[in-house]
């Protein structure tokens, strides 16, 4: 995959993100039932419950600052300081998102769809971005001098 | 002129090999540089990772609602509690694991586990309002039954369970279901032990400890436990809360509460409805 493709695809797996945050934000705040399809609505069990709040900010406004960052960090100019900012927050991500399932998971006894869903969509993003900031930029190394630094990869620049 | 081929085809064959040798020279320069770029990024990674681990641990303790034991860890802190449970439920007629008037027009069977968070959530939430509106004023009578969920290992559920029961042999289960989810530790914790349930028990005002310890004994509080878990079975509960309400004494219907449970607006609801049709 040509590191524009990849580019791409985690834009766009951060902007599902931001949205999906965003929902569960609206609802958190909004005092909405959440969307879903499983028996006894425990989506909104979950979302309601004392693990959806720490140090009384709602985990779903983490959530979307999370992507946020993410996606801002996807838009800069990209060199390899942003690949690792966003393979750290992308981990960070993930290490929430393993926090919250566990609430789900041991303390709550329900499962979320809709925290899974997110949980998925944050575990994607950390594999990708990880993978992306260990092979560096891909597409510059044929040209660049095997020491000093690394040329960025703009958007528009087409990869091998 | 051959010797001079001869010297030609030499020196090109050195000029080749001296470029194949920079150029192996280079390529294994650019595989040590690109190994040791990609171990630097490994460790820069791996401590990310270890930094992200530490601060969920961090949260996971931190956020696992104060102290893990769920006793109070002050005095002060232990008389609110035994200030603000008695506010609710002092006045009340209790009957082992029931509360309120026996004559009430409406029953409310609660399924619950001592230590299941979201049963906290409606016992600290919704309840205050429905005992003060309907308990208080003798239309509901609530009925505390169990069901495992939340907790872990049977034996410690029984045990919890039954300690509440025995609280009831002397008319006080109510002080010591609410004393304990006021108190509800960490789950998977571990915090419910024999200590623990006495100092639950410690806090319910005018509990003879002693009967209350010889009543733990007592196999028909056991065996109540496990009648309770059939009538959930029966009714396909597999969750904590769950409730049926009906005419007390009559037959009971399944009650679901839309979201949380911690808003009283679904039991209001389904009482206003009974006592209506009564």
């Amino acid at each position: 995959m040509s590191a524009r493709t990849l580019r791409i695809v985690l834009i766009v797996l951060a902007v599902l993100g931001v949205g999906w945050a965003g929902y569960l934000t609206y609802v958190h705040y909004s005092g909405a039932t959440p969307v879903c399809s499983l028996k006894g609505d425990p989506c909104a069990q979950v979302q309601k419950s004392v693990y959806s709040e720490l140090v009384g900010v709602p985990v779903a406004l983490i959530g979307l600052i999370g992507y946020l960052l993410i996606l801002g960090s996807l838009l800069v100019h990209e060199e390899e300081r942003t690949r690792l900012a966003t393979a750290a927050l992308a981990l960070g991500g993930f290490g929430f998102s393993a926090y919250l399932t566990y609430r789900e998971v041991f303390s709550l006894h329900k499962i979320c769809e809709d925290c899974v869903a997110s949980a998925v969509l944050m575990t994607i993003i950390m594999c990708l971005s990880v993978w992306r900031y260990l092979r560096g930029g891909v597409g510059a190394a044929a040209t660049a001098p095997a020491s000093g630094p690394e040329p960025a990869t703009p958007l528009g620049a087409a990869g091998p | 002129m051959s010797s001079s081929i001869e010297d030609d085809e030499g020196d090109l064959t050195r000029k080749q090999r001296r470029e194949q040798a920079r150029a192996q020279r280079k390529a294994l320069e650019e595989s040590h540089a690109a190994a040791a770029k990609r171990k630097s990024r490994l460790t820069l990674l791996g401590i990310i990772g270890a930094i992200v681990v530490v601060i969920v641990v961090v949260i996971v303790v931190a956020a696992g609602g104060g102290s893990k034991s769920g006793l109070p860890t002050s005095k002060h802190e232990e008389n609110a509690t035994v200030a603000e449970v008695s506010k609710l439920v002092d006045g009340i007629p209790q009957s082992g694991n029931a509360i309120g008037s026996p004559t009430a027009p409406v029953t409310l069977k609660y399924f619950g586990d001592l230590e299941c968070p979201i049963c906290k959530e409606f016992t600290l939430g919704a309840l205050p309002s429905v005992i003060d509106k309907w308990v208080r004023t003798g239309k509901l009578r609530i009925e505390y039954h169990s069901l495992e969920t939340a907790t872990r290992e049977p034996e410690i559920f029984k045990e919890q369970q039954v300690a509440a029961y025995a609280a009831g042999k002397q008319n006080k289960a109510w002080n010591y279901i609410e004393t304990f989810y006021h108190e509800q530790g960490e789950e998977d914790s571990g915090y419910v032990t024999e200590n623990y349930l006495d100092g639950i028990a410690s806090q319910v005002p005018g509990l003879d400890i002693a009967k209350w310890h010889e009543d733990r004994g007592d196999p028909n509080l056991a065996n109540e436990v496990e009648t309770d878990k059939q009538a959930a079975n029966n009714e396909g509960f597999t969750g904590t809360p769950s409730f049926l309400i009906g005419h007390t004494g009559g037959t009971m219907s399944k009650l679901s509460y839309p979201g949380s449970p911690s808003e009283p607006a679904f039991v209001d609801e389904a009482v206003e409805k009974l006592l209506k049709s009564s």
